[in-house]
């Protein structure tokens, strides 16, 4: 092995030879700075290999071969192997990327770029506290030298800032040093951890000033204005050095120092850490400008990552991989990002539009903001998962609650900016930039990539978790990242064969329940599927979000523990977010979707947590043995999680916008498909925890209520809307109503009512999607009202929309029907007597709007600009007529899906089960022949038409305008056909009812943030002096806190 | 004697930080801060100093057996001298700094650097 010393000797060496060289012969000097770093990375990469696969013990350097206290020492472990690795590889690929900037400067510029990455890797190696003083100081000096690489003006002003801090910083640091030295009798910081620093005379004030010193440098809230303005007009390549390189050195310094001062200091770093994370993410909501927006995240993950090292004592032997989960994370995604902005000209968010002419480029980007966001396959996602389980096993609940609030507004601003990249305008130009600048990007997401695989790796064998990088339904999706160069159709058959044979190979492995779900998450999704082929050209994009969320559904249901669960939970919201944001006008809409699911599934995460009580590995099943106290909440923060998806009232306000907005056979997925992922998750906390209390509240009966309010309101929402696929959206809203309210009853007939919602919902919902969204295409328009007569023209979307509208309405003979009668029985073997009335109410209700969609739009007078429309396309009516025939298939014989679900159901309540006979199916109130009833229905009805056409026959055929009435001729098909508010009247009279107080609500919390976030960082005021003004502020709260008075 | 030369720098650190703090000009503000350095100095030396010894240097006065008991400690020395370069590197580099400074606005007053903020 390479002595580790050469990290340093190298770097020297080269930067004196740089000396040497003749200024002008810039190619070489360059030439030997990459080569310099190059071998740098070698050797680290060397290390890591020593450490983590031949399991080599860490070994110690001693300079001037004398061992301490005598000499300083440095040390080579796996994690100081790692982190010189993660500082030297940054600065190789940031001198890629600063070529033509070093080129202009010349070779001094090269020698500066080697002595911060000496100097960064020296901090990480170095045992010894004067050392490390020195290692800083150089960092300081080199980093106020490579500022000046920045083509922005205002850098050197920033420059200045940071010098003034590090001054007052080095000041605490060499008194903290001499005193600790005077306590201790060595400068060796093992050897001072071993003399117990704190317990001497005065060796607490000493370790408070070497802290101060260490600490300040990751940039805590409020002392880190200085930071800000080194990140935001940095060049960008030295902005990523100063993020991830920088950053992750005074992380390790920190951690170095925390073992002197010992268990007393870990409190104090948490409080400080937590309190950057959650005021940095915070302060960057108001951001516009990129580089300070990267430069607030940056600081809130540091921030994190201390609070995490101060929670040492309890996570134990986890600390690193918890830790370094984080840090490498942040650290790969932030120098990414930094990297990615100097691509771009503009400094606005909305600037970063131009990405969209580079497919790679966007990839790039949501990696680093789901590396950022701790999403899964990527280390942060592992990390939060232990962190979490193990704050919740020792009762750390505020901590927990904390992350998971800066966490979410962390994630609201980075995929608010993901929305910009999408939708906002973009500007003609392309984006310019060479070889060196792409491939330092390419390489941080290969790196991104890979760490995923390790710490799923990690996590497998310590924690017993499942390496997602290797579940084959996501190497499925993530193969069409590979494949998105083919034509659309091509991707298509095999997204559709994939999911087949997905599901004949594993079909007989799902109980019955689960099975239903699986034929409608796979067969169904492949139904829907056949509306894409309608999509020409390749569709750049569509193929790896919907199959990721299709990936994530499939896992859920063959998830057998809370992390394969939580992982599928949150790979099936990534995907689906992907493809709601792919509609028109869907940016906003899209955001409050992946804004409301990421809060649910932090609250399902706080859930599973809770319930594990510090075990990493916890059974689905194993819910069911929770006990009071924890049962109940640990109920409630599940319950309220899965609502999020399902869209309870009041937590609904982003369906109408993202499943309306979506493409036409987006739509179906997003609504027909992913809202049964919520319901399915309310089923298996159902089914396991059963019925609970809290505060003597029964828990369902609260579930009871939001799901009557539910389908109330939903409906009642519904039918004031102009907008088809609006409609169908809030109609959506008050079925998951009916199906939670079904659930909630906790009884037999309630459980297989909501199963038959599911089935149902599906098929509808989807097929009245799939028609609505035909129509639309072909008349340029979703409002009804602009719309009128079509059925002559659209006969075929008339057939599946009056289908689909019967169906829903519960009437003879369709399906809908069939889930009605369940339900009725259902109520009656129950005692809640109030949301039973309101839920009674909402039947009729759902009429009023269903029968909209007809009279609107195929029904009363066509419009001038219609009359030469066309059939919807193919590939949308073929779906629709397989629906047609499925429906009128679970007509009339329900007992297929349904009487294997009834005999599961028979385990969890045994009592009040159907029998099923023949064709008919008995409850206790009464019996239902399905096949019988249609045979009725269709008899009645074709006699009657029949006997309509026989008396019609010879009826004159009437002209569009042949009519009068009110004395006038109209002459425009708008004043025939009255459909604009229909509903005035009853707005007048209910409209109290759907007031947006929901939309208000949540609009008033973001205002209220946004409003303090931004009064908050005029504190940054940008003068130098007062950034020092806050530093000393933060000592003072610092010492009053831990050493008092 | 080690108590005067111990208050004499803490002196000099607060004074250096009331300076920093109170002058806008920013070579006022580097001159304040190399008083704060000096007052870290002396009071590392003061530190190190043991009363009645004698320099650290090993010479026919003091031979190497005898020397742990006749000469202060030479830790905190040499680290003042490391102190020493240092400061004077980062001081050197504040002054290059101010120089561009005023070079590019015309003024030494730091309140008008304030183009970075919130």
């Amino acid at each position: 092995m390479v002595n580790a010393l050469y990290l340093i000797v190298a770097a020297l060496t080269a930067a004196f030879l740089l000396g040497f060289l003749n200024p002008a012969r810039r190619s070489a000097a360059y030439t030997i700075t990459l080569l310099a770093l190059t071998f740098m990375s070698c050797v680290s990469a060397s290390w890591v290999w020593e450490f983590a696969v031949n399991n080599a013990a860490p070994v110690d350097i001693f300079t001037a071969g004398t061992e301490p206290p005598f000499a300083i020492n440095l040390r080579m472990g796996l994690h100081e192997a790692a982190l010189t690795l993660l500082v030297n590889l940054t600065g190789l690929l940031s001198a890629l990327y600063l070529k033509d900037a070093l080129f202009a400067l010349g070779r001094r510029g090269m020698a500066v770029l080697l002595v911060a990455v000496m100097a960064l890797c020296g901090i990480i190696l170095t045992r010894d506290i004067f050392n490390l003083f020195v290692f800083f100081e150089l960092a300081v000096i080199s980093t106020a030298g490579l500022m000046l690489f920045s083509d922005d003006s205002r850098a050197l002003a920033a420059g200045f800032k940071y010098l003034i801090v590090s001054q007052v910083l080095s000041v605490f640091f060499l008194i903290g040093i001499i005193f600790a030295y005077h306590a201790t009798g060595t400068l060796n910081i093992d050897g001072m951890a071993e003399a117990s620093l704190g317990m001497k005379t005065g060796g607490s004030i000493a370790f408070f000033m070497l802290f101060i010193a260490v600490v300040a440098e990751l940039k805590p809230f409020p002392a880190n204005g200085w930071a800000l303005d080194i990140y935001e007009s940095a060049h960008p390549a030295f902005a990523a050095i100063f993020s991830a390189a920088t950053g992750a050195a005074a992380i390790y310094a920190t951690d170095k120092l925390l073992l002197i001062g010992g268990a007393e200091w870990l409190p104090i770093s948490t409080g400080i850490g937590i309190v950057t994370f959650l005021a940095a993410n915070l302060l960057a909501l108001p951001q516009t400008n990129d580089r300070r927006l990267l430069a607030y995240s940056s600081i809130a993950q540091t921030g994190l990552i201390l609070a995490v090292l101060g929670q040492r004592d309890i996570l134990g032997d986890s600390a690193p991989f918890i830790a370094g989960g984080l840090l490498f994370s942040h650290a790969i995604a932030k120098a990414g990002l930094y990297w990615l902005s100097g691509l771009i000209a503009g400094r606005e968010l909305a600037d970063w539009a131009i990405l969209r002419s580079r497919p790679l480029l966007i990839f790039a980007f949501v990696t680093f903001i789901a590396m950022l966001s701790g999403l899964p396959p990527f280390p942060g996602f592992y990390a939060k998962w232990e962190l979490v389980h193990m704050l919740a096993g020792e009762g750390r609940l505020a901590l927990l609650a904390f992350i998971l609030i800066g966490a979410l507004i962390e994630a609201a601003y980075l995929f608010r900016w993901f929305g910009y990249i999408i939708k906002r305008e973009q500007t003609d130009q392309t984006i310019a930039c060479t070889p060196f600048q792409i491939t330092p990007i390419l390489a941080a997401v290969v790196g991104g990539w890979a760490l995923g695989l390790v710490w799923g790796d990690l996590s497998a064998s310590h924690f017993g978790q499942s390496n997602l990088l290797l579940a084959l339904p996501l190497l499925f999706a993530l193969s069409f990242l590979l494949l998105d160069w083919l034509p659309a159709w091509v991707k298509n058959t095999l997204a559709i064969a994939g999911m087949v044979a997905f599901f004949t190979l594993t079909y007989a492995e799902y109980d019955p329940l689960r099975l239903i779900f699986a034929i409608i998450f796979l067969i169904g999704g492949a139904i829907i599927f056949l509306a894409s082929y309608d999509a020409h050209g390749r569709r750049i994009g569509f193929y790896p979000a919907a199959m990721l969320m299709y990936a994530g559904l499939t896992m859920l249901i063959r998830a057998t523990d809370t992390f394969g669960f939580f992982a599928a939970w949150e790979l099936l919201t990534l995907g689906s977010y992907f493809l709601i944001l792919r509609g028109k006008r869907s940016e906003p809409h899209a955001l409050s979707y992946v804004i409301f699911s990421l809060g649910g599934a932090f609250l399902i995460l706080a859930g599973f947590a809770l319930a594990a009580q510090g075990a990493p590995q916890f059974d689905l099943t194993s819910l069911s043995q929770l006990t009071q106290p924890l049962a109940p909440w640990v109920f409630l923060l599940l319950a309220i999680g899965f609502m999020t998806k399902t869209a309870a009232i009041g937590l609904h306000i982003w369906l109408p916008g993202a499943h309306s907005e979506a493409e036409t056979d987006v739509s179906p997925m997003v609504s027909g498909i992913l809202l049964k992922a919520g319901l399915f998750g309310l089923m298996v906390l159902l089914m396991s925890m059963g019925k609970q209390q809290l505060y003597g509240v029964e828990l369902t009966h609260v579930l009871l209520w939001i799901g009557a309010l539910s389908a109330l309101l939903g409906n009642l929402m519904a039918i004031f809307e102009e907008d088809a696929k609006r409609l169908l959206a809030y109609s959506s809203i008050g079925q998951m109503g009916y199906a939670l309210f079904g659930l909630a009853l906790m009884n037999h007939l309630g459980w297989l009512m909501a199963l038959m919602f599911v089935i149902n919902h599906y098929i509808y919902k989807s097929m009245l999607f799939l028609s609505a969204g035909g129509v639309a295409k072909r008349t340029g328009t979703r409002d009804m009202y602009k719309m009128g007569g079509l059925i002559t023209l659209m006969p075929l979307s008339f057939i599946a929309t009056l289908i689909g509208i019967i169906a829903v309405s519960g009437v003879p003979p369709l399906s809908g029907f069939g889930g009605r009668w369940i339900f009725y029985n259902a109520i009656l073997t129950t005692d809640y007597r109030l949301p039973m009335i309101i839920i009674f109410f909402a039947g009729p209700i759902a009429f009023l709007y269903l029968f909209r969609l007809i009279h609107t739009i195929f029904l009363g007078q066509l419009k001038d600009e219609h009359r030469k429309l066309k059939e919807a396309p193919f590939w949308i009516i073929l779906p629709q007529m397989i629906f047609v025939a499925l429906l009128m298939i679970f007509a009339m014989f329900p007992g297929l899906a349904l009487r294997r679900v009834d005999t599961y159901l028979n385990q969890f309540f045994p009592e009040g089960g159907l029998s099923w006979a023949g064709n008919t199916i008995t409850s206790s109130y009464g019996y239902w022949n399905p096949i019988a009833i249609m045979i009725i229905v269709c008899v009645i009805f074709g006699t009657l038409f029949a006997w309509l056409l026989f008396v019609n026959r010879r009826a004159q055929k009437v002209k569009q305008f042949n009519i009068v009435f009110s004395a006038e001729r109209p002459f425009r098909p708008e004043t025939t056909h009255y459909a604009w508010n229909f509903f005035a009247p009853y707005r007048k009279a209910l409209g109290f009812l759907v007031q947006p107080f929901a939309t208000r609500f949540w609009g008033t919390l973001t205002d209220l943030l946004h409003t303090t976030a931004d009064l908050t960082r005029r504190l940054y005021d940008g003068n130098g002096q007062s950034y020092v003004f806050h530093l000393f502020a933060f000592i003072v709260v610092v010492y009053l806190m831990r050493i008092g008075v | 004697m080690i108590y005067m030369a111990m208050a004499t720098g803490f002196l000099l650190i607060l004074i250096g930080f009331y300076g920093a703090l109170t002058n806008r000009n920013l070579l006022r503000m580097i001159v304040a801060f190399t008083l704060a350095n000096t007052g870290v100095n002396i009071v590392i030396v003061a530190i190190g100093y043991m009363h009645g010894r004698t320099a650290p240097i090993l010479d026919a006065a003091v031979t190497a057996s005898a020397a742990a008991a006749r000469i202060i400690d030479p830790v905190p020395q040499a680290l003042v001298l490391t102190a020493i370069v240092i400061g004077l590197g980062v001081t050197a580099l504040m002054l290059a700094y101010a120089y561009k400074l005023y070079e590019r606005k015309g003024t030494l007053d730091i309140a008008q650097y304030t183009d970075l903020k919130w």
